[in-house]
């Protein structure tokens, strides 16, 4: 078998059919990607083959790349659709795999699609940020966040029609700052860093009405850049001076506390592949059969010494952007919980460890029914109640930090928090998470001042009459019969 | 009504209890994911589109072949290659020498039963746990007193993907002890299970 020119491949890997499509394309086109190009107009198979062909040509010949641009130019009669497909699905599917040169390439091609504002460019931008790793400080990793940095800030006009790649870029930029923040010795990382922190400042700063429909992981992300000098005037001005912004209807910071952030966002801090393997871990393994996916998943995404960070990013897909339907709840595959306990158990440094307990618990402290979806704070019950008995730590240190997220997260808007946390506990019994909260507060190994606090919280709430509600009734009837029976 | 219950237990719950764990309304249910995440070409049309799942099915017609792919449970020792599979490796052996060449004992499996693949050459460094394989035109056979499935020398294992497959531990087809049939003496039919499981890669605790 012949190398690839485009993937790094060896003899044992099957054919990929994106590289055999394109390969082919380009060699039976071969003689028709040199001036003088011919005036008749393609019919659409020609053009989609051209199309493939002028990519892999761009691609993979670097110093040619210019003059199939120039054709590409002169025969487009789709704004671009057709080309820009061409390269989403070699970033979505292959991005990891593809070789230096085509790399190179595939950058340099989508900011000449920037300029001419090619159809569906922004799908292409998309899925390159999600080809950056958290917590990967590897060269190749380093240049991808620059080459999309000088991309978006080369190119501020037309990220203005974008707004969904403004927000996009801001949101990932602002996760990966705080992993290069941390990063200290390492010079050459300074110009990116720099590049970063004046993007995400000028979009806060500028734009941050467009921002606001981040919601609430915007927070949570910007808390970890709050030892950056930049950035805590940006903190000063959301907890004392919103009005800062410019933005007419912010008017405090619990605003965005109360918007539940899309799912869209959370989807961009981990790769395709990782969301492929979470995916089918969570759609088809059963459980008993994890532990060697398990052992998989962290061999391949958790070996590079930063990357326990990546495990917040996980943490916050499983809980708002994975919801099984209630056929796999039902089922015998693995619950999100348990991965959960898993990457908990994968997290070695305590100051990483605070940050993926925040992350499973963040929509807990502003629960609204109204808003938010039960399925993002099932999990986080459901680890505390089956940990009980083999996994008592889990259990006290979740309700641990719980409890000290309530009286200290935000002590200005405690009361929020508080009233956050009381109606999670409240729904999930009502809609018959669990039956009730009494396997925790008559848990004689839980410390009994948890337990304290646990009663008066629910009794604070409107649990106590909720129970004995026609809804819940019924729940707990169709629950019951297999066992009462 | 506490619910103290262990891991085990909830397992057996959910396989039993009619009523769902979570009620979510039809509306909670996961939305589509968003335009500007989803590209609208077939081939990439969900997160389990090229090494996934779906691959397992669409790859069933082996084009390297005219024969069919077959289940691991249903492959049965033979003198020649006749065998296209596809499966995922458990797990890897220490790597050694065999005369001049460089072999590796591998535990493979798919969704039906797991089974000792013999790797051969430059097959021992390249293949890892978690590597799903296609094996065209492989062989199912003693080797050295070993039942070994093997690529041999007119077969090819190529990486189809990764992670993304099903597997059993349980039966394992090396730990069968097959007899001469005797309708047909050239063939093999099951005598006997020796192990349920792999006697050489012991299952993960």
């Amino acid at each position: 078998m012949s190398t690839s020119k485009l993937l790094r491949v060896c003899s044992l890997d099957a054919e990929n059919p994106i590289d055999s499509s394109l390969r082919e394309a380009f060699s039976s086109l071969h003689d028709r990607l040199k001036p003088p190009f011919p005036l008749t107009i393609p019919s659409p198979s020609e053009y989609s083959q051209l199309n493939l062909a002028l990519a892999y040509g761009m691609l993979t010949e670097p110093h040619l790349a210019k003059t199939h641009l120039t054709h590409l130019h002169a025969i487009v009669i789709d704004g671009y659709n057709h080309f820009t497909t061409i390269l989403i699905n070699l970033s979505n599917e292959s991005y990891p795999k593809l070789l230096q040169t085509p790399k190179s390439q595939l950058l340099w091609m989508s900011s000449k699609l920037v300029q001419v504002a090619a159809v569906k460019v922004e799908t292409l931008i998309i899925s390159l940020l999600r080809q950056i790793k958290g917590g990967d400080f590897s060269e190749p990793n380093l240049w991808l966040c620059a080459e999309l940095m000088s991309i978006l800030a080369n190119n501020w006009d037309w990220l203005l029609e974008e707004p969904l790649v403004m927000k996009s870029s801001l949101f990932v930029f602002l996760r990966l700052l705080a992993d290069h923040y941390r990063l200290v010795g390492r010079p050459e990382l300074d110009k990116l860093k720099r590049m970063e922190i004046e993007f995400c400042i000028r979009v806060l700063r500028q734009h941050f009405d467009i921002c606001l429909d981040i919601g609430r992981d915007l927070i949570r992300i910007l808390q970890d850049l709050v030892y950056v000098p930049e950035f805590k005037n940006v903190w000063m001005d959301f907890l004392s001076d919103p009005g800062k912004f410019g933005v007419s209807v912010f008017m405090d910071i619990s605003q965005l506390y109360r918007t539940r952030t899309p799912s869209h966002y959370l989807l961009l801090t981990i790769t395709p592949e990782m969301e492929t393997q979470l995916r089918f871990l969570l759609t088809h393994v059963k459980w008993g059969s994890q532990k060697r996916y398990q052992a998989w998943f962290a061999k391949k995404h958790f070996c590079t010494p930063g990357s326990e960070t990546l495990i917040v990013d996980i943490v916050r897909f499983i809980c708002c952007v994975h919801h099984p339907s209630n056929e796999i709840i039902q089922s015998n595959v693995i619950s999100r919980w348990a991965i959960i306990g898993w990457l908990l158990k994968c997290c070695k440094k305590n100051y990483f460890l605070a940050n993926v307990k925040l992350a499973l618990l963040y929509d807990w402290l502003f629960f609204d029914e109204k808003v938010d979806n039960i399925m993002n704070i099932e999990p986080a019950m459901l680890l505390m109640v089956n940990s009980i008995n083999q996994y008592i730590d889990i259990t006290h240190t979740l309700l641990e930090f719980l409890f000290l997220l309530v009286d200290n997260y935000d002590v200005q808007r405690r009361e929020l928090i508080f009233k956050g946390v009381s109606n999670s506990f409240c729904l999930l019994v009502r809609k018959g998470v669990v039956h009730s909260l009494e396997s925790l507060t008559s848990c004689n190994q839980l410390s009994p001042v948890f337990r304290e606090k646990l009663s008066s919280m629910i009794s604070s709430s409107n649990l106590k009459t909720v129970k004995g509600s026609s809804e819940s009734e019924i729940i707990l009837c169709g629950r019951r019969t297999p066992s009462g029976a | 009504m506490t619910i103290c219950i262990s891991r085990r237990q909830f397992t057996l719950a959910t396989l039993t209890l009619p009523c769902p764990l979570v009620r979510t309304p039809q509306a909670e249910r996961i939305p589509p994911p968003p335009p500007s995440l989803a590209t609208e070409s077939p081939p990439a049309a969900g997160p389990l589109s090229h090494t996934g799942y779906r691959d397992v099915l669409s790859i069933a017609i082996c084009p390297l072949s005219d024969l069919p792919m077959i289940s691991l449970k249903d492959i049965v020792p033979a003198a020649t290659n006749t065998i296209n599979t596809q499966f995922i490796v458990l797990d890897k052996g220490n790597i050694g020498q065999d005369g001049k060449e460089t072999t590796c004992l591998a535990l493979v499996a798919d969704e039906t039963a797991a089974v000792h693949f013999q790797l051969w050459g430059d097959e021992c460094h390249f293949f890892e746990p978690g590597d799903i394989i296609r094996l065209s035109n492989g062989i199912f056979s003693y080797h050295k007193s070993n039942l070994v499935l093997r690529a041999g020398k007119k077969g090819k294992a190529d990486k189809v993907g990764e992670f993304n497959m099903l597997f059993v531990e349980t039966p394992n087809m090396s730990e069968i002890k097959w007899a001469n049939d005797p309708t047909n003496p050239r063939k093999f039919v099951k005598e006997e299970e020796v192990s349920s499981h792999s006697r050489i890669f012991l299952p993960l605790p």
